[in-house]
């Protein structure tokens, strides 16, 4: 892992186009600006990884879909 | 032309109707052409079906039936990148969740990673939304309080194979 000391205001460039800049440091937090290609996801990393974990769960829990046409009635009827 | 799935077996799907998520759903970034049709005739829960991989499947809702107040913003370099140009390209989807134990029978949508399709061109993407607004794991049992006028619910009768 490549590790590099920045300065607020300074930044870094990954390849040709994306550049992370750190705008702000306060205590803990530090704040940065990401520029990066539209096709190019940027993600909090605990967010992305949230959703994937929910996603390997959703695609592994249809082999168990027991209470789904119940469910289907339930709407139904409220319907 | 004929797919494999190991839910359906062989089923025969138009290619025109096939949805591509260029970067896949998170967690599966290999898979990115799906096929969608509803669980039965009627129902409100539809399969997202990979073509590519015969094992992986996915059930989806249209989420404002899971909850009737659910709202977000298509940010704009989305909007770009699935080329939409007007509200009605867009079909929204979500993904649900079974419980392991049936005992607890808590079925879940995903309202933190929802699914932007335009129906145009069938360009698809997984938004990740604000976790501190959007729960994961939506529990859909306790608000089937949705108004199901059939009418309204147009959910994805254009992007279904």
């Amino acid at each position: 892992m490549l590790i590099l000391t920045r300065k607020v205001g300074e930044k870094i460039t990954i390849g040709n186009d994306i550049e992370v800049t750190v705008i702000d440091v306060k205590g803990r937090h530090v704040r940065l600006g990401i520029d990066a290609p539209n096709n190019l996801p940027v993600h909090r990393e605990e967010v992305y990884r949230r959703i994937l974990e929910e996603n390997v769960r959703a695609a592994s829990s249809v082999h168990e879909i027991k209470g789904l046409d119940e469910l289907e009635k339930i709407i139904r009827e409220k319907g | 032309m004929e797919i494999k799935t190991t839910r359906f077996g062989s089923i025969e799907i138009e290619l025109d109707k096939v949805i591509h998520f260029p970067q896949g759903l998170l967690g599966f970034p290999k898979q990115t052409k799906y096929v969608l049709f509803p669980h039965k005739k009627g129902s409100k829960f539809f399969w997202l079906q990979s073509i590519e991989q015969p094992d992986l499947a996915f059930v989806c809702i249209n989420p404002f039936i899971a909850n009737p107040q659910y709202e977000f913003d298509i940010p704009d370099r989305i909007e770009k990148e699935l080329d939409i140009k007007n509200p009605s390209d867009v079909e929204i989807l979500a993904l649900v969740t079974f419980p392991k134990d049936v005992s607890v029978p808590q079925i879940t949508v995903n309202l933190l990673g929802p699914i932007v399709v335009n129906v145009q061109n069938r360009q698809a993407k997984q938004l990740v939304l604000d976790p501190k607004k959007y729960p994961v794991n939506y529990p859909i049992l306790l608000t089937h309080t949705a108004q199901l006028d059939d009418s309204k619910d147009t959910t994805s009768a254009s992007i279904m194979s």
